[in-house]
C-alpha cells in the first residue's frame, strides 16, 4: 500500500522554481529519505504536504485516495504530522501544554490539565519516549525537545511523520537515540519520510532515498543498490572528494595563547575551568567535544563578549587585559561564528553592506563618515566572485541566500579583514557538501598562508581530517591532546564522554 | 480612634475609584498582548469610550444604553487595529498611535458639535449616582470592609473581571490557545489553531475592556464628559500592565500601588502640615506617573512579557 504519493508537484517562488514536477511513491512502514543540497526543494515539497504551502500545480495521494491538503488542520485530519527543522513549542509552556495544544481534553470550557497530564504519561510510555510531563520545555535539551515533538504528532495519530532535517541540532548520542526511535516506529508500522543531506545519516537509516537537486528529482535509489559516493554525486551533479585534503603544516611562532582560562556561562555556573593551550601560526588546532561543554564559553573569552573569570589571553605575544570585539579583532582576529544568523549576518541587510561590516570605518568605504558606495560595490563584486556567492547580485538580502551561500559571504567578509588567527567555531554547521568541501579548502589555504586557526566542531571526522592537533574538551577541561595520526575517531568518541582521559604535556 | 474609621473607608473607597478606570485598560492590554498583539491604544479607546457612553446617556436619558454606546465604539476601534496589525499584519505601534492621535482630534470635535460646548459634556444620568451604586449597608462602619459598601457597579465590574480574566488565560482552553499565539503563533499554526481567529478576538475583546476603562471615567466617576478626559491612565494601564507581568492579579497589584499614592496626594494636598506642606503641590500631583516611572525602572529588566509580543503574523506562501 501507497502511503503518500505526490505527481507532478511544482511550486514557484518568486524568481525560483523550487519544486519542478516532482513524482514521489513513498510505501506505508518504510522510511523514505529524502536528500539534497540546501535549496535543492526538500524543505519546500515537505511544507506543501503538510499544508503549510500551497503547490502552483500537481496532485497528493494519501493512503490511494486524492486529497486537497490547504492548511495544517487538513495534513493532521490525514494522519500527516511533521517534525519541523526549527522546533514548534512554546517555550514557556510544560511538555503536556505543548503536546496537547490544539486537541485539548477539556471539561466544557474549562482545560483539563490533570488529564492532559495523564494522557501524556500514557503515551510517553505507550511509545517508549520517555519525557516529564510537567517539565517547562525552555528547561529542556534539544534532544528531549525533539522528543515532545515526535510526542505532539502522534496524539493526533499521525501515520505519517515527516522529519524536517531532524539530526541538524543534535548531538551524536541525541541522534542515535532519535534512530532508535526512528525504528521503533517502523516496527509500529509507521511510515517516516526522513528529510537529510547528511548522506551517511541517510544511509544509516532509510530504506529508500529519493535524490533532489535545484528542484529537480535525481532519482529514487535502494539504499542496498547504492552508496555514500554514488549519493553524493547524485546530490551535488558532479564527482564530490568528500576527503578532506590534506597539508603539512609549517608551523610557526605562537600566535594565541591561552592561560588557565576560566569562564562562566550565561547561566552563571563555570563553563570553562581553567584550560591552557597556544595557537600557533600555520597550524589548524581542533577542539572536539560534545555541544555544551565549553565550547560557548571559550568564543565568548577569545571574542570578547564574555570577561573571564581567571586566566590570561596573550595575542601575538602581547597579554590583553581586557578584550573586547573592537581590540582583538584590530589586533588581528578573523571569527567564524556557529550560528550564522544571530552572530554572522545582518539578516535583512544586502551582500555589499554585509561584506564590509566591521571595515565600514575604514578607507576607501568610507571617509569622514560618509560610506563610499561605487568602492563598497566593486569591492562586493569582487569578493563575490572570489568567494562564489550565489546569487552574484550584490544587492540580494542574506536573507535570501542559502545557508551555504550565506557562511561562504561571511568567510569572504572575514577573510578580506586582515587577521593573524582565524577561530572558526562549527564552520560546516548545517551546510551540504558542496559548501562544506568549500570551506574545507579556504580553511587549508588560511593555513598555507600561515594563519593560526582554532576549529571548534562537533563533527569527529572534520577534527581528524582537518587538524594538525586535537585537543579534546569535556566538561570545561581539556582532557586529551593528541594528533589525527595517533588517535582513532572511537579513542576521541571515549574522551568526549569522559570515559578516557589522557595526560597532557605541560604548556 | 473610632472617628478615624469613615475617613479610611473613604479613602479605600476613593483608591478603588481611582483604580477602576485604569485596571480596566491593563486588563485590556493583558488580553490583547497575551495574543501578541501590543495596544498602546488603550489611552485613545477610553477616551472614545468615556465620550461614547456619555453621548448615549445623554440622548437616552439612561445610563446602561450609555454602556452600549461605549463598548459599541470599542468593537469598532477594536476591529480597526485588528484589521491594521492582525489583517494586514501592519505595525502595532503606528496603528496605536494612530488610534491615540484620532481620538485626540475627533473627540474634541464631537463634543463641540453635539453638545455645543468647549471643555465638558453637560450632565447626564450615570452609575456614580447615590440611587446607581451598589449599596452593601451591613459593611458599613466595618473597617476596610466598610469601603465596598457604596460602589459603582463599573468597580465590582472590574475586580471580579481580575478573576474571570485569570481563570480564562490560566484555565480554559482558550486561554491556553490565546498565550500559545502570543508565545509561538507558527507552533500553534501547525496545531490546526487558526491564529488570525484568535488574535482579532483578543484584539477586539482587549479593546472593549479598554473602554469600559474610559465608561468608568465619565459615567463612574463623573456624570460627563470632560476634554481632559483619560489624562494618561491608559497609558499607566499600560505600564500597569508590565509592571504585572501580563498577568491580571499582577496588573491589579501595581495598580493598587499607584492608587494609594493616589490618595497619599489627595491627602496631602488637604491636609499636609509642617515640612509636608513645603513640597508644592505639584509634586503630590506627579506622584503616581513618578511611581509608574519608578516602577518600570526598576522592573522592565526582569519583566518578560509573551515571546512574540508585538511581532506580526504572516502565514507563509
Amino acid at each position: 500500500m501507497k502511503a503518500l504519493e505526490v505527481k507532478g508537484i511544482v511550486k514557484q517562488f518568486p524568481g525560483v522554481l523550487a519544486n519542478d514536477s516532482i513524482n514521489l511513491s513513498i510505501n506505508k512502514g518504510e522510511i523514505y529519505a529524502i536528500v539534497g543540497e540546501n535549496g535543492a526543494g526538500k524543505s519546500t515539497l515537505m511544507k506543501i504536504i503538510y499544508g503549510l504551502y500551497t503547490p502552483t500545480s500537481g496532485e497528493i495521494f494519501v493512503f490511494d485516495k486524492k486529497v486537497d491538503i490547504k492548511t495544517p488542520h487538513d495534513a493532521i485530519g490525514l494522519k500527516i504530522g511533521m517534525v519541523h527543522q526549527e522546533f514548534m513549542l512554546v517555550a514557556r509552556f510544560t511538555v503536556t501544554q505543548n503536546i496537547v495544544l490544539g486537541d485539548e481534553p477539556s471539561k466544557g470550557i474549562v482545560f483539563d490539565y490533570k488529564k492532559a497530564l495523564s494522557e501524556v504519561k500514557e503515551l510517553s510510555e505507550k511509545f517508549v519516549l520517555k519525557v516529564d510531563p510537567a517539565e517547562k520545555v525552555a528547561n529542556l535539551p534539544v534532544g528531549i525537545q525533539q522528543r515532545v515533538e515526535i510526542l505532539k504528532i502522534l496524539r493526533r495519530g499521525a501515520e505519517i511523520l515527516i522529519f524536517d532535517e531532524p539530526t541538524a541540532v543534535l548531538t551524536p548520542e541525541e541522534t542515535e537515540d532519535l534512530f532508535k526511535t526512528l525504528m521503533k516506529l517502523k516496527k509500529d508500522g509507521k511510515t517516516i519520510i526522513f528529510i537529510s543531506h547528511k548522506l551517511k545519516e541517510v544511509m544509516a537509516i532509510a530504506d529508500r532515498i529519493a535524490v533532489l537537486r535545484r528542484g529537480k528529482l535525481q532519482g529514487v535509489v535502494e539504499k542496498g543498490k547504492t552508496s555514500e559516493v554514488e549519493l553524493a554525486r547524485m546530490v551535488v551533479g558532479r564527482d564530490v572528494v568528500l576527503k578532506i585534503p590534506k597539508a603539512e603544516a609549517k608551523v610557526g611562532g605562537t600566535v594565541v595563547s591561552v592561560r588557565d582560562l576560566m569562564v562562566k556561562s550565561k547561566r552563571g555556573i563555570v563553563g570553562l575551568k581553567g584550560v591552557s593551550f597556544d595557537v600557533r601560526a600555520g597550524e589548524i588546532v581542533g577542539i572536539a567535544g560534545v555541544e555544551g561543554n565549553g565550547q560557548a564559553e571559550l568564543v565568548n573569552a577569545l571574542i570578547g563578549f564574555t570577561r573571564p573569570v581567571n586566566g590570561t589571553i596573550t595575542f601575538d605575544g602581547k597579554e590583553l587585559r581586557v578584550i573586547t570585539p573592537f581590540n582583538i579583532r584590530k589586533k588581528g582576529m578573523a571569527y567564524i561564528p556557529k550560528d550564522r544568523k544571530m552572530r554572522g549576518l545582518v539578516l535583512p541587510f544586502r551582500s555589499r553592506e554585509n561584506i564590509i561590516m566591521g571595515q565600514h570605518t575604514l578607507y576607501p568605504f568610507s571617509k569622514n563618515g560618509v560610506l563610499n558606495s561605487i568602492e563598497i560595490d566593486k569591492f562586493a563584486t569582487k569578493k563575490l566572485e572570489e568567494f562564489d556567492v550565489r546569487p552574484r547580485d550584490i544587492h540580494t538580502k542574506a536573507r535570501n541566500l542559502s545557508g551555504g551561500n550565506q557562511q561562504k559571504l561571511i568567510l569572504a567578509k572575514e577573510m578580506s579583514m586582515e587577521h593573524k588567527f582565524l577561530l572558526a567555531s562549527q564552520p560546516t554547521r548545517g551546510l551540504d557538501i558542496g559548501a562544506m568541501e568549500f570551506v574545507y579548502h579556504k580553511l587549508i589555504e588560511e593555513k598555507e598562508k600561515g594563519v593560526a586557526i582554532l576549529l571548534i566542531s562537533l563533527e569527529l571526522s572534520e577534527i581528524m581530517g582537518l587538524s594538525d592537533r586535537i585537543l579534546v574538551l569535556y566538561n570545561g577541561e581539556i582532557v586529551g591532546e593528541t594528533t589525527p595520526d595517533k588517535t582513532t575517531e572511537e579513542e576521541l568518541g571515549l574522551m568526549m564522554l569522559g570515559l578516557k582521559r589522557q595526560k597532557r604535556v605541560a604548556q | 480612634m473610632n472617628s478615624n474609621i469613615p475617613f479610611l473607608n473613604a479613602s479605600i473607597a476613593q483608591a478603588l475609584d481611582y483604580t477602576a478606570p485604569i485596571l480596566f485598560a491593563a486588563l485590556g492590554g493583558v488580553m490583547s498582548e497575551n495574543a501578541g498583539v501590543v495596544n498602546i491604544a488603550l489611552e485613545g479607546m477610553m477616551r472614545f469610550a468615556a465620550f461614547f457612553g456619555v453621548w448615549g446617556s445623554f440622548v437616552s436619558g439612561n445610563a446602561w444604553v450609555g454602556l452600549l454606546w461605549g463598548v459599541g465604539i470599542g468593537i469598532v476601534l477594536g476591529a480597526l487595529h485588528a484589521y491594521i496589525t492582525v489583517k494586514w499584519a501592519g505595525d502595532q505601534i503606528i496603528s496605536g498611535v494612530a488610534i491615540n492621535v484620532m481620538a485626540m482630534g475627533m473627540v474634541t470635535y464631537l463634543l463641540e458639535s453635539i453638545f455645543r460646548t468647549t471643555g465638558y459634556s453637560p450632565p447626564v444620568a450615570y452609575f456614580g449616582a447615590p440611587a446607581s451604586k451598589i449599596h452593601l449597608t451591613f459593611l458599613k462602619g466595618i473597617p476596610i470592609l466598610g469601603a465596598f459598601a457604596e460602589l459603582t457597579i463599573l468597580i465590582w465590574f472590574a475586580l471580579i473581571l481580575v478573576v474571570v480574566l485569570h481563570f480564562v488565560l490560566y484555565h480554559t482552553v482558550l486561554g491556553l490557545r490565546i498565550r500559545a499565539v502570543g508565545e509561538n503563533p507558527h507552533a500553534a499554526e501547525t496545531l490546526g489553531i487558526n491564529v488570525f481567529k484568535i488574535k482579532w478576538f483578543a484584539v477586539i475583546a482587549g479593546s472593549v475592556l479598554a473602554a469600559f476603562g474610559g465608561l468608568a471615567l465619565s459615567l463612574g466617576t463623573l456624570s460627563s464628559f470632560t476634554n481632559s478626559m483619560a489624562m494618561g491612565k491608559g497609558f499607566i494601564g499600560l505600564a500597569a500592565m508590565i509592571f504585572g507581568k501580563w498577568t491580571p492579579f499582577g496588573a491589579l497589584g501595581a495598580i493598587l500601588i499607584f492608587a494609594c499614592a493616589q490618595v497619599l496626594q489627595l491627602f496631602m494636598q488637604g491636609t499636609a502640615t509642617g515640612f509636608a506642606k513645603l513640597i508644592p503641590l505639584g509634586f503630590y500631583l506627579s506622584l503616581p506617573y513618578m511611581l509608574t516611572i519608578g516602577a518600570l525602572i526598576g522592573v522592565v529588566g526582569k519583566a518578560v512579557g509573551p515571546a512574540s509580543d508585538g511581532v506580526p503574523y504572516k502565514k507563509e506562501s
